[in-house]
Parts: structure tokens; C-alpha cells; sequence
């Protein structure tokens, strides 16, 4: 007795249940339930339905390639009976069975995180467009120009000491980074 | 029941009509086979049978039907139905054995795509490169064609 599997679905059809059907060049499809049956009737292809394993497997939501598929075998020449082999042969399913299963859902859970990463850019990319609405671009600008001009006011005494070069590049470059980088910093500690 | 509305309800009669194993037309993987080429010359140069349409001389092998002059199966290789089957058999059909495949019986695999071209539509040149015939001129399968030459 053999366990079938669903032409459409690919579920195990169990002794006495679903419905065959012979195609004029003797090929068996076979239906776990009407359902199935109903969906091979009206021609639709089980590649495109979403609820079939072709589908979920074709669009990449499960585990398709894997060793752990390549024990499953269809047999057509029956084995003498042995008790050892017979125990050895359960135990290995259950073994495999296990392994199967975890592989499985690991691939899924790995799907599933590349989601939440996408997720995570995405709130990112919304905080950095809609930060004006919470914080005016506009909040503190005195205490920042108030802090300019307290470093401009500073600094022409050291930049006397470099007078032979191009005086303007020299002077702006270090003058306004530094500057900047200071304000941001400060900036960052205020929201937090 | 007034006549009009009695005109409402159709139910799906007709489609069942459709649905029934008597009716049944051919599956795509039945003319996946009928494509290769000892199955396609066969049925493109049938015997004389007067009980098809057109004494089964005007066959259209991807959507699997006989048309009754040579006019009518052009006309119908610029149809939708044509077009939309030529792309239906693009894809591998399914099969019993993806089926089993896709439980758990060995690796799944991904079908795989090829091209599909109206019968008849290309024409060998001398130097042996494949061109079009006048019949369809569109450049975009031109294009095609000579990818596979």
C-alpha cells in the first residue's frame, strides 16, 4: 500500500481517499481531494496557484534544493524482509525527518529577516525626510552663530602663521570643518 | 419570474458544459510532445480525413485545433489565443513528476524557459541563416529568430 501524492496540491493522498484520473496515453493524475480535482478540470496551472507546493516552491517560499530530499526514493522492487534493516530504516526517517524539518524552517526564518532589514532602512530613510516635522530645522540656529562667531573671533591669530601661501584657501578650509563637526556633536547630545 | 431577469442567470452550465471529460482538449503537456519533430510532421501533413474541419490539411500544433483553409490559420496566428498559448508553452508544462518533486521526492527543480515560434514562420536562406517569412514581418521577432541562429 503506498502513500500518493496529489497531482495539484502534491499532499499525501491516504488508501481510500481522492480521485483518479486516466488521460487517453495512460497517464494517472491524481487528486487528494475535489478541490484538487475541480482546479485540474478548469485547467489551471498549480505553478500559479498560491496554496500548492509547486507554487511555494517555484517562487522560492520554501526549502526546494537540498540533500536531505534525496533519501525519499520510489521503489519498485520489494526488499526480503529483515528485522535489523527494518529498525535501522525507521530510526534513519525519524533522523532525517528532523533534519529536514529544521533546514526547512531555518530557510524560512532567514527569508523573513531579509524583511525586517528592508523594514529597518525604510524607517530609517522616513525619520531622516520627516525630522522637521518633530525638530525645526531652524532650533537653535542663534546658539550656532553665536558659536561661529566666537570661533571666528578666535582664530585670525592662528591663521597669521600661515602667510606665504594662498591666504583665503588656507584660511577657510580649517576654519569651517572643525567648526561643524562641533556643532553636529553638540547638536546630537541636546536631542538625545 | 419575469422574462427578463429569468435572463440573469446563467449559472455555469455552459462551462461545464466544458469541464466534461468528452470535451476535454489537449493539455499543455501533451503538445509540449506534440512539438518534437517526428510527432509535428506528422500532424502537420495529415492523410485527407473529411470528418475534420478543412480535411485536417490546416492544423495549428501549439493550440492543438484544425482550421478549414490555409487563409483561416494565418489569420488565426495573429490572434490573442495564438499568441498567449505560444507563451503559455514557453515555460516547461508541469508534469506528474514535479509534482512529486515539489512533496518532497527529490530536489525541486526550475522549469525551464525556451523559445516557442509559430510553425512554419521562419525560411532558410541560401547562406543558411533563418529569416522570416513575409507573412510576419514585426521586427521584435526577427530580433528573436536570429538569437537562435
Amino acid at each position: 500500500m503506498r502513500i500518493e501524492t496529489c497531482y495539484f496540491c502534491s499532499s499525501r493522498i491516504y488508501p481510500g481517499h481522492g480521485i483518479q484520473f486516466v488521460r487517453n496515453d495512460c497517464k494517472i493524475f491524481r487528486f487528494c481531494r475535489s478541490k484538487c480535482h475541480a482546479a485540474f478540470k478548469k485547467k489551471k496551472n498549480p505553478r500559479k496557484t498560491k496554496w500548492t507546493k509547486a507554487f511555494r516552491k517555484t517562487a522560492g517560499k520554501e526549502l526546494a534544493i537540498d540533500p536531505s530530499f534525496e533519501f525519499e526514493k520510489r521503489r519498485h522492487a520489494p526488499v526480503k524482509y529483515n528485522r535489523e534493516l527494518w529498525t535501522k530504516t525507521i530510526e534513519a526517517m525519524k533522523k532525517v525527518e528532523e533534519i529536514r524539518q529544521r533546514r526547512s524552517n531555518n530557510y524560512i526564518m532567514q527569508r523573513l529577516r531579509k524583511g525586517r532589514e528592508v523594514e529597518w532602512q525604510r524607517d530609517v530613510r522616513e525619520v531622516q525626510r520627516d525630522i522637521s516635522l518633530i525638530r525645526s530645522p531652524a532650533a537653535g540656529l542663534k546658539q550656532r552663530q553665536a558659536l561661529e562667531a566666537a570661533d571666528m573671533e578666535v582664530e585670525p591669530e592662528t591663521i597669521e602663521v600661515v602667510d606665504s601661501k594662498g591666504r583665503k584657501q588656507v584660511i577657510e578650509a580649517p576654519v569651517v570643518v572643525p567648526a561643524t563637526a562641533e556643532m553636529l556633536i553638540d547638536g546630537g547630545e541636546v536631542e538625545l | 419570474m419575469t422574462y427578463k431577469r429569468k435572463k440573469y442567470h446563467h449559472g455555469d452550465t455552459h462551462l461545464k458544459k466544458r469541464w466534461r471529460v468528452r470535451n476535454r482538449k489537449k493539455d499543455l503537456d501533451e503538445i509540449d510532445e506534440d512539438l518534437k519533430e517526428e510527432k509535428s510532421e506528422k500532424l502537420l501533413n495529415q492523410d485527407v480525413d473529411l470528418d475534420l474541419p478543412g480535411a485536417a490539411q490546416h492544423y495549428c500544433l501549439h493550440c492543438a485545433r484544425y482550421f478549414i483553409d490555409d487563409k483561416a490559420l494565418q489569420e488565426h496566428f495573429k490572434t490573442k489565443v495564438h499568441k498567449r498559448r505560444l507563451k503559455a508553452l514557453e515555460l516547461e508544462p508541469y508534469s506528474i513528476e514535479e509534482s512529486e518533486r515539489a512533496a518532497g521526492l527529490g530536489n525541486f527543480k526550475l522549469p525551464n524557459k525556451r523559445k516557442i515560434v509559430t510553425q512554419n514562420s521562419d525560411v532558410i536562406d541560401k547562406d543558411g541563416e533563418i529569416v522570416l517569412s513575409e507573412d510576419t514581418p514585426t521586427p521584435i521577432k526577427k530580433k528573436k529568430v536570429n538569437n537562435v541562429a
